[in-house]
């Protein structure tokens, strides 16, 4: 038994006499326009591996990573290729549209793609592991919150896909059903950094909170603008109309900067500042394997779960066959850092525990509401929603452009 | 017409599914169960769910278009319903086999064998769109009652106009507002008017509402 190096990480790992070797392939944009979260996840996920190699386990992973530099047309060629060596399980995707346009090609080669992000929900392919927050984990507890303590006029800005408009659906009915109003969404390319009019706008409209669906380099500008805006009015904007995510992370806050990094809303399964003995352990793995790497955030524990479920299930399985993985993996427990997940069996998605955080100018988040156990999750909200679609002034949204 | 508010949650409703081969919906019986959908049986042949038991608001039917049998439910007599909303299951796409489904009253279809992911869409539409036909066919039908009882609208204008020697453009307000006070419909209230001016024994409250006018 002799140590051996990982190509992709340089960590040497210690194969045990009965360690079976199974490549998983790495999916993440480190590059682009999301790269800040995408580059967390994709160390969230080497770090397992790392210490599973290291571990003396029954499995020893080894990792071929591939960038699809944020581009989508490029995620379902690097997807082939990777498939097309016979690696059977994928760690990766951010952004939903990516996710959709890998999961035809897991589908018709019966791989599976262990997804570790949150996302908005109504979905559940057979090939894919869903190890991030579901729409009832993540912006239903936010808008009870936002609804409960900041009042009920919501304004809207995402960036121009599905993580936005489908978010955005579940707010408009959320908060029209419990008597408030809408007072604008507005859609913005991925990308976008001009915010000028949309942020006047909001001014004008005076809303309660602000619902902010952009990712990546936009959300980044949009906090700076609407943040330097209100000081220039004098507005205290932290107080009067927050700013409020289901996708906000500490590396991202980092990215805002000094300026305007404190007050923001955010709903998500992790937080760093999380108070336990399994996540003292891992920010200090992930500090000493990443020292110059960016913050820990909810995406890189997803992917961190993601990884351990995915070794502990080809562990149990004793082979990377789909069918008996996806079996193995509903039977683990995995003490993970914001506490203990599961999958649960029906919708491969992940009992997580859902919480609030308000962020410091330590560009981290200070807990204001923490779920007592983790939620079972409801893809397509099926026990968390009415019958019937909650009835909409039209006249209230208009195409502005 | 107000709009059916658009269903997009199904929990708590049950599916019959009417299939040649019960392998071939695996995965449509794996969704209905994320969904929140209880399977309520599978057949191999559509006369053996009873369709008086079928109820349009709690009842989803699959139906597979590859049946031997024919489908001989009855249909509502607008819009040709049946008596729950009904998906297709399309194997043989030929148009013998897509007519047979769409005469059953399919409003929604999904192919063979089923693909888990389009199960939600085909479900949202097949029963969003019966609920709007249904619609429909009740706006009919009420015109359609409506329009039968014109009749007794214009005779009524006429009557009160001969009577009180007024204009037909104030026997027909009169005719009107007394028909809201009622809360019956225009048509309606002529008809009893009618009954109640050729009996000459009409309920006293309304015969005195028309003179005060």
């Amino acid at each position: 038994m002799s140590p051996q190096r990982n190509p992709l990480t340089g960590f040497f790992s210690v194969r045990g006499n009965m360690a079976s070797n199974y490549t998983i392939g790495l999916l993440f944009s480190s590059t682009g326009p999301y790269s800040v979260v995408a580059h967390a996840m994709l160390n969230g996920a080497l770090l397992a591996v790392d210490e599973i190699n290291a571990d003396k386990s029954d499995v020893v992973l080894d990792t071929v990573f591939v960038n699809p530099n944020g581009e989508l047309g490029r995620y379902s060629p690097l997807c082939a290729e990777l498939l097309g060596q016979g690696i059977k399980h994928v760690v990766g995707c951010y952004t939903s549209s990516s996710r959709k346009e890998v999961i035809p090609l897991f589908e018709k080669q019966d791989a599976l793609l262990w997804y570790p992000s949150h996302y908005e929900g109504f979905e559940s392919s057979n090939n894919v592991v869903y190890t991030g927050a579901a729409p009832n984990q993540h912006i239903l507890p936010l808008l009870t919150y936002l609804l409960a303590r900041y009042g009920n006029r919501a304004y809207c800005v995402g960036s121009n896909y599905i993580w936005a408009w489908e978010n955005n659906r579940i707010l408009r009915e959320t908060v029209l059903e419990r008597g408030g109003t809408v007072l604008a969404e507005r859609y913005f390319p991925v990308g976008e950094t001009d915010f000028t009019q949309v942020i006047e706008a909001i001014f004008e409209a005076k809303p309660s909170f602000v619902f902010t669906t952009l990712i990546g380099t936009s959300a980044y500008q949009f906090f700076r603008d609407i943040r330097a805006a209100a000081k220039a009015r004098g507005i205290d904007q932290p107080r009067v109309m927050p700013l409020a995510s289901c996708s906000l992370s500490e590396p991202e806050l980092e990215e805002i900067g000094p300026e305007a990094v404190d007050g923001h809303i955010s709903s998500s399964v992790y937080f760093s500042t999380i108070q336990s003995r399994e996540n003292a352990a891992f920010l200090a793995a992930y500090a000493a394997r990443f020292p110059d790497g960016s913050a820990m955030s909810a995406d890189a524990e997803a992917s961190y779960i993601a990884v351990r479920l995915l070794a502990s299930a080809l562990a149990a399985a004793g082979t990377d066959d789909v069918a008996a993985v996806k079996e193995a993996v509903c039977r683990q427990r995995l003490r993970a850092p914001q506490g203990e997940v599961w999958i649960d069996q029906q919708t491969l998605h992940a009992y997580l525990t859902p919480r609030i955080g308000r962020s410091n100018c330590n560009a981290r988040f200070d807990l204001v509401q923490q779920a007592s156990e983790p939620a079972k999750p409801d893809p397509y909200l099926v026990w968390s929603t009415p019958r019937y679609e909650v009835a909409m002034q039209k006249q209230k949204l208009r195409v502005v452009r | 017409m107000m709009q059916p508010r658009l269903v997009q949650n199904f929990r708590g409703g049950r599916a019959f599914i009417v299939v040649n081969e019960a392998t071939a919906i695996e995965p449509l019986v794996v969704t209905l169960g994320k969904l929140g959908v209880q399977i309520a049986g599978v057949h191999s042949d559509p006369r053996e769910i009873d369709p008086a038991s079928l109820q349009a608001d709690q009842h989803f039917v699959f139906l597979d278009g590859d049946l031997q049998c024919p489908i001989a439910w009855p249909l509502s007599s607008i819009a040709q319903l049946p008596p729950a909303p009904l998906v297709g299951l399309v194997g043989v796409e030929a148009p013998s086999r897509l007519r047979a489904l769409v005469q059953a009253g399919a409003t929604a279809f999904l192919r063979k064998p089923v693909h888990g992911a389009t199960v939600y869409s085909a479900l949202y539409i097949a029963v969003n769109q019966y609920r709007q036909r249904r619609e429909l066919e009740q706006c009919i039908d009420e015109h359609d009652r409506r329009r039968r009882g014109r009749r007794h609208v214009i005779k009524a204008v006429l009557s009160l106009v001969q009577a009180r020697g007024i204009d037909d453009e104030t026997a027909y307000d009169i005719l009107r507002r007394d028909s809201m006070r009622e809360r019956q419909s225009l048509e309606q209230y002529c008809e009893a008017f009618l009954q109640e001016t050729s009996s000459q024994t009409g309920p006293p409250a309304r015969r005195r509402r028309l003179n005060a006018d």
